[in-house]
């Protein structure tokens, strides 16, 4: 049977993939930024998982608003690297797992959570930037990816308890996967930043830090807050992490954060951390 | 909270942000550099007129959505920190001071 060996919560600025992309290893300005990804990469290098399962959203990028779903599960076995206005960076295209993906659609139906599907559609930094980080693309991907694209960016987005409850359902739908598979989830975004708007540039440490220790230690909690909470301690892009709680909730309740690294250099504060 | 992005603006926005949603096709970022008033054929006048002038807090206002708005900010070569200081009223260098590390874009 399938199971899930941990997971991990990741900001996926896109700023990530630039300073990857651009070798700033090394850049002093950066360098507190890659270090906190090295211990992630060895967790994966150890625990070889054989999927990540990915809990992201699209920038209206391979999504628009003429159709923008809510839930959105990848059933492909293949993923292109979406051009967001730069042309698709230079890292192959994802190895996705059809079968599981397929056998988790229908599993999460099965429970009352109705999600669009989608195919053959290219994928945005909201996966990749964190990915490059913690996975080597060359010579080729580890593993597979399953990606579930989360609406964040047009009102209304699902309420954080619904994202919480979506987690414990793919708990169940991937451990009811017949083949022996190790999966590690990925929930993704924030922390706080503000792009838009009169509040645009605001950030709150003091919040990211107390997100960073209930997501560990009361999930529960920030599952009863409303969008608007996250919105008001995060800013309205922070909200986005509620996207970490689906993460969260497919953990084993007893899972505990193992590595942890915040890092606020200019718009967005970006953190990682690893539960198993 | 004063702005968020929902159905309204979305509504509002739709011609202009599937405009900048094009700009994620090499074809049409070329046709827009190249020849900026036939890519921005669709649009009204209000709307060209803002395209032009790069005002992106006037977008912004008029229901562009953030991501829209980078697709067009990538193709003209604009950075987010530049973005965000324009919706603040700020050069790029004022918004660098309020900044941790000024160098980290």
């Amino acid at each position: 049977m399938a199971r899930i060996i941990g997971g991990i919560g990741t900001s996926h600025v896109p700023t990530i993939a630039m300073a990857f992309d651009k070798g700033k290893r090394e850049d002093p300005d950066w360098k507190p930024l890659f270090q906190g990804y090295e211990r992630v990469a060895r967790w994966l290098e150890e625990k070889r998982p054989d999927v990540l399962f990915f809990c992201f959203n699209d920038h209206a990028t391979s999504f628009f608003f003429d159709h923008y779903p809510t839930f959105a599960l990848g059933v492909s076995d293949e993923y292109a690297i979406a051009d967001e206005g730069l042309g698709p960076r230079r890292i192959p295209p994802l190895k996705g797992h059809a079968a599981l993906s397929r056998h988790i659609a229908r599993s999460l139906v099965d429970a009352e959570f109705d999600l669009s599907i989608f195919q053959d559609t290219p994928l945005d930094h909201g996966l990749h930037s964190p990915l490059t980080m913690m996975w080597p693309s060359q010579p080729e991907w580890p593993g597979r990816v399953v990606p579930l694209v989360v609406n964040v960016i047009q009102q209304p987005l699902p309420r954080p308890s619904r994202c919480f409850a979506l987690g414990k359902a793919l708990r169940k739908a991937i451990e009811s996967y017949p083949e022996d598979l190790k999966v590690a989830m990925v929930g993704t975004g924030g922390l706080s930043h503000q792009m838009i708007g009169d509040r645009a540039g605001f950030n709150d440490e003091r919040w990211d830090r107390e997100f960073l220790e209930l997501i560990d230690q009361d999930p529960e909690r920030l599952a009863r807050m409303s969008i608007e909470d996250f919105m008001r301690l995060g800013g309205n892009e922070g909200a986005e992490i509620i996207m970490w709680l689906i993460m969260r909730g497919a953990l084993a309740p007893n899972a505990r954060k193992i590595h942890q690294n915040y890092y606020l250099p200019m718009t967005t504060a970006m953190a990682v951390a690893v539960f198993e | 909270m004063s702005y968020v992005f929902d159905l309204e603006r979305s509504a509002k926005g739709l011609r202009l942000n599937r405009f900048l949603h094009g700009l994620t096709k090499e074809e049409k970022r070329k046709l827009f550099l190249e020849k900026p008033e036939e890519a921005m054929k669709a649009l009204n006048d209000e709307e060209k007129q803002m395209v032009r002038r790069l005002d992106w807090k006037a977008m912004q206002d008029y229901g562009a959505s953030f991501f829209c708005l980078e697709k067009l900010a990538r193709t003209k070569g604009v950075s987010n920190p530049e973005m965000v200081a324009a919706f603040r009223g700020e050069t790029l260098e004022q918004f660098l001071k309020t900044r941790r590390i000024p160098g980290a874009r």
